[in-house]
């Protein structure tokens, strides 16, 4: 870019599906959800309950990451908020799928925006997760805090729902109104998660069940979804 | 962390590292594309260091039907998942598959010769982006019915290579072979198609030695990727000689004598 655009513009960019992060191979958990019961009418409730968990920890640690670019933090702190990431991420499958969908993105950034200082921040990091990979790359283009935590959040719900799509019986215009239910949620996790100042402080809200699944689709075959 | 995307385009670099050359089967499902790519690694595997990356719908069915058929490692063979999207995998969000032939090239410590990627099985106008593949192969099959090689769309029309396959199914389903071959041909002006049968090793030559002539060209640096794209040919296309990017008696001026099945 020649020069600072409006963090509305940088904002939208991150969170359309059309950006070539390949988003489409992701369905936040929902594919083994099914696999275990979870049915239609579940879905909601699904998005709710990532909402309070796992997505909450993604976001506050997006935002973390943005913070310790901003201040010029040592690789070390990037060490430490990783590893904080890690704690709070147990299950093997979900590490391995966040630092996929990381190598993405990093790789379009990369390409993108050649030299930013988020990347040379990041390689301190082998694999560094998305949480942290999207926060850097947030916090170089000038989202604020509440701008990455919506993004995280809203992108998640976004990813469950059109993943939905592709695998219950279901009229788009119904998911749409999933979507749009779950915006005050997405904005009160944003509040919340936009709050952190400290690796400290990360919420570890951890959801045990979005962990078997996980681990337990990572070991299927006939998968439709990587995630 | 070095980015291909910059050194694989349509004018590649004489700086470029050497990498394996990119090859995409695509076409319909059914129309023998693993079956194809079992063949080459069977034909090949002794001679050159191959990968294979497949999309299928559910994930590793294709992957699995390659392990099961022994014809390469079973780690060389991996397989990507489209999120049922096997269209967008492989032309507008090729990032997946991007992924796994890089992680495949350096896992073998960049020895790899040719990585074969073979698209979910989709419908006539999906082609992959020439940012993921060097040159593609589209796949048809004589059980599919005579008259789809005389639809065309891009795939048909232009791919590097039209494969008509299952060409000793013909009497067994009524399909006049050498006539849609002829079709096929004919919608592809200069372009080469093969009438494929594994049992018929004359067919089987002669896609082995189409291959080899992309490898060469690759190899030389000459290899240049066409995008098959998905519009319509232009009704007047031939009225613009020019219009083609690359000159085809030279692309492919080192093929043998027959390539074009009659």
């Amino acid at each position: 870019m020649s020069g600072p655009v409006h963090a509305d513009l940088v904002l939208m960019l991150l969170a359309d599906a059309r950006l070539p992060v390949a988003g489409h191979t992701q369905s936040g958990g929902l594919e083994p959800g099914i696999r275990d019961g979870l049915g239609t009418q579940d879905v909601p409730a699904y998005v709710d309950v990532r909402l309070r968990t796992v997505t909450e920890v993604e976001a506050a640690t997006a935002v973390l990451a943005g913070r310790l670019l901003r201040t010029g933090a040592p690789d070390a702190a990037w060490l430490d908020l990783e590893q904080a990431w890690e704690a709070r991420t147990p299950s093997p499958a979900l590490r391995d799928a966040s630092r996929r969908q990381a190598r993405a993105l990093l790789r379009i950034a990369h390409r993108t925006w050649p030299g930013a200082p988020a990347w040379t921040a990041l390689a301190a990091l082998e694999h560094p997760s998305r949480a942290v990979a999207l926060g850097a790359l947030a916090g170089h283009l000038g989202l604020e805090g509440r701008a990455v935590a919506h993004l995280v959040g809203y992108d998640d719900v976004q990813t469950v729902c059109a993943a939905a799509l592709k695998l219950l019986p279901l009229d788009p215009g119904s998911v749409v109104g999933w979507v749009v239910a779950a915006l005050p949620a997405v904005e009160a996790m944003a509040a919340r998660a936009s709050c952190v100042l400290d690796v400290d402080d990360l919420p570890a809200t951890t959801h045990p069940l979005i962990e078997v699944w996980a681990q337990a689709h990572a070991a299927t075959t006939r998968r439709l979804f990587h995630a | 962390m070095p980015d291909p995307s910059t050194t694989h385009g349509p004018t590649p670099s004489p700086l470029a590292p050497a990498r394996a050359l990119r090859l995409g089967v695509c076409g319909p499902v059914g129309t023998g594309k693993s079956s194809l790519i079992a063949l080459l690694c069977r034909e090949l595997s002794e001679r050159l260091e191959l990968g294979v990356v497949t999309n299928d719908i559910y994930t590793d069915e294709d992957a699995r039907f390659l392990r099961s058929a022994g014809v390469l490692d079973a780690d060389r063979i991996r397989a990507v998942e489209t999120g049922a999207c096997p269209h967008t995998a492989i032309r507008d969000d090729i990032t997946a598959n991007a992924m796994a032939i890089e992680e495949l090239e350096e896992d073998y410590e960049h020895r790899l010769e040719m990585v074969l990627v073979e698209s979910g099985g989709d419908n006539l106008t999906a082609t992959f982006s020439p940012a993921l593949v060097d040159v593609q192969v589209f796949v048809l099959d004589v059980a599919g019915g005579g008259d789809v090689a005389r639809k065309g769309g891009p795939g048909i029309e232009r791919a590097d290579l039209l494969v008509v396959n299952k060409t000793d199914l013909g009497p067994f389903v009524g399909v006049d072979v050498p006539q849609m071959v002829a079709d096929a041909t004919a919608a592809r002006g200069d372009r080469p198609v093969i009438g494929l049968s594994r049992t018929d090793r004359d067919s089987i030559d002669r896609l082995l030695s189409w291959v080899a002539g992309r490898l060469a060209e690759h190899r030389a640096g000459n290899l240049v990727p066409i995008d098959p794209g998905p519009m319509a040919a232009h009704s007047h296309a031939h009225e613009h000689p020019h219009e083609h990017p690359h000159a085809h008696a030279d692309t492919h001026g080192g093929e043998p004598v027959g390539v074009h099945h009659n």
